[in-house]
């Protein structure tokens, strides 16, 4: 008989749910608050009374989409940590009174190993040990992976994520927040070598993003003294420079991080990964020192329930099942 | 109260600010952005004896650090509510538990939506960058 395993994601904006059978991902719905939008906010509804009322359909249309019934599942997996508390409470609330209605076993995964699993839904899996460069808004690390459940951390930000880094450069320049992506989307029009933003000396394998923060602002100040149209009419070269600058520090860690481990197995992962210039880094990066690359498809960057389906796969396997004790945390630590 | 400081004085500024706070637990924190909130923060969570890696909360809403005091485990909160439309929201997200947690330290960004939440003795500090670029820290 096959394993079949539901998976809930609520750690954040997104509630989301899937349903995996013996590793394959047979559905994965996202209920995003975009609904939200259409009343004016660009701010994210975000309150755990959202994922409250998304919760009961987003997993009935997972367990529909996929053709399993309540009754057919072996395990229900959820996000334990890190997130916002009273999101990840709806999760692995409604996660294990399922599981004890059932009476089948618990499992709980943690976030950020999740989307470095992200990897390997699917055929092109990575080998080990693996290297990830997990880059969301809220997170940047680098990841080294020695098994699907071995993993340590071994580099990370110390201020802000690189979503974050993208998005606040965006706010710096007039666009509206989140603008991570329109920065991507002037900068494919724009010359990347037109401005210089210094790159952050950090030691080892940790990033830094505020003083580019800083270094952005006080160009802008700088420039706009001279001419008050300055961002305006330098838009597309100023986001190129700006994406130029936050991929090259992500991409010179990596390089670092493969060069003091000899890995050559080589993944991003997370919200970010979307971006094109982080993705065509990687692509080129990974054909001049000869990498494996590997990128998850699109709906597996983002926050969703299909990677923590898939960890928890790994984990059923390992026989690792959370006691109806499992309590959700905001710390981010493995 | 106030403080100007560079940054290679970040760290004698927080150890200085605890001194002067040491029976206070929540803060607001407000400036513009590249002022230099997350890294003083962080400089204060460092000067407390976090271990844990401290980063911006801007994405999460709300970060929890750990740091020992006599033997006993305490928690520091970074709580940044700029994405956050109302009280309610703030509330559902657990900002409320977060202040009024014993003994806890909370720092708190945007905190004009939890006005009325936050306790009569709040330190209301404010960030900002001098033109020489150095900081002002001021507290009112």
């Amino acid at each position: 008989m096959s394993v079949k395993i539901l998976a809930i994601e609520s750690s954040c904006d997104e509630t989301s749910a899937s349903v995996l059978a013996d590793g394959v991902i047979l559905s994965n719905y996202i209920a995003n608050q975009t609904v939200h939008e259409q009343y004016g906010g660009v701010v994210p509804e975000l309150a755990s009374r959202a994922h409250q009322e998304n919760i009961v359909p987003v997993v009935d249309l997972a367990l529909h989409k996929a053709g399993v019934r309540k009754n057919e599942l072996s395990a229900i997996a959820f996000t334990q940590s890190p997130g916002l508390i009273g999101s990840l409470l709806v999760g692995s609330c409604f996660a294990k009174s399922m599981a004890l209605a059932l009476n089948i076993p618990l499992i709980a995964v943690h976030h950020m190993q999740a989307h470095v699993l992200a990897n390997f839904i699917g055929e092109h899996k990575p080998s080990f040990p693996f290297l990830c460069l997990t880059v969301s808004g809220g997170h940047t690390q680098i990841v080294r992976c020695d098994g699907p459940l071995d993993m340590k951390v071994i580099g990370e930000t110390l201020d802000d994520a690189a979503g974050e880094a993208f998005d606040k450069s965006a706010k710096l320049l007039g666009l509206p927040y989140p603008g991570g992506p329109l920065i991507d989307k002037y900068a494919a029009e724009g010359d990347p070598n037109r401005f210089k933003f210094p790159e952050p000396q950090i030691p080892g394998l940790n990033f830094s993003f505020s003083g580019l923060k800083t270094s952005i602002l006080y160009f802008l100040q700088e420039q706009r003294e001279k001419d008050p149209q300055f961002t305006e009419n330098n838009m597309a070269d100023i986001c190129a420079s700006v994406q130029h600058r936050i991929v090259s520090i992500l991409m010179n860690k990596l390089v670092k991080a493969s060069k003091e481990t000899g890995i050559r197995e080589i993944g991003i992962a997370g919200g970010v990964s979307a971006n094109s210039g982080l993705r065509k880094a990687l692509q080129e990066y990974g054909k001049k020192h000869g990498w494996n690359t590997y990128i998850p498809k699109f709906e597996y960057c983002t926050d969703n329930a299909a990677m923590i389906a898939i960890t928890a796969w790994y984990k059923y396997q390992a026989g690792e099942f959370a006691g109806l004790d499992a309590v959700p945390g905001a710390r981010a630590g493995f | 109260m106030e403080w100007t400081f560079s940054e290679n004085e970040l760290e004698v500024t927080a150890k200085s600010f605890w001194q002067h706070y040491n029976a206070q637990h929540i803060f607001t924190l407000e400036g513009p952005m590249g002022a230099g909130k997350t890294t003083f923060v962080k400089a204060l969570c460092a000067a407390k004896g976090v271990e844990d890696a401290t980063a911006s909360p801007t994405f999460s809403i709300i970060n929890e650090y750990a740091y020992r005091q006599n033997g006993a485990l305490h928690s520091i909160y970074h709580l940044d509510l700029y994405r956050l439309r109302d009280e309610d929201e703030a509330i559902a997200a657990g900002v409320e538990d977060t202040i009024y947690k014993e003994n806890a330290i909370c720092f708190v960004e945007w905190p004009d939506i939890v006005a009325h939440l936050l306790p009569p003795d709040t330190v209301r500090l404010q960030l900002s960058v001098l033109p020489d670029k150095k900081r002002l820290l001021r507290a009112g």
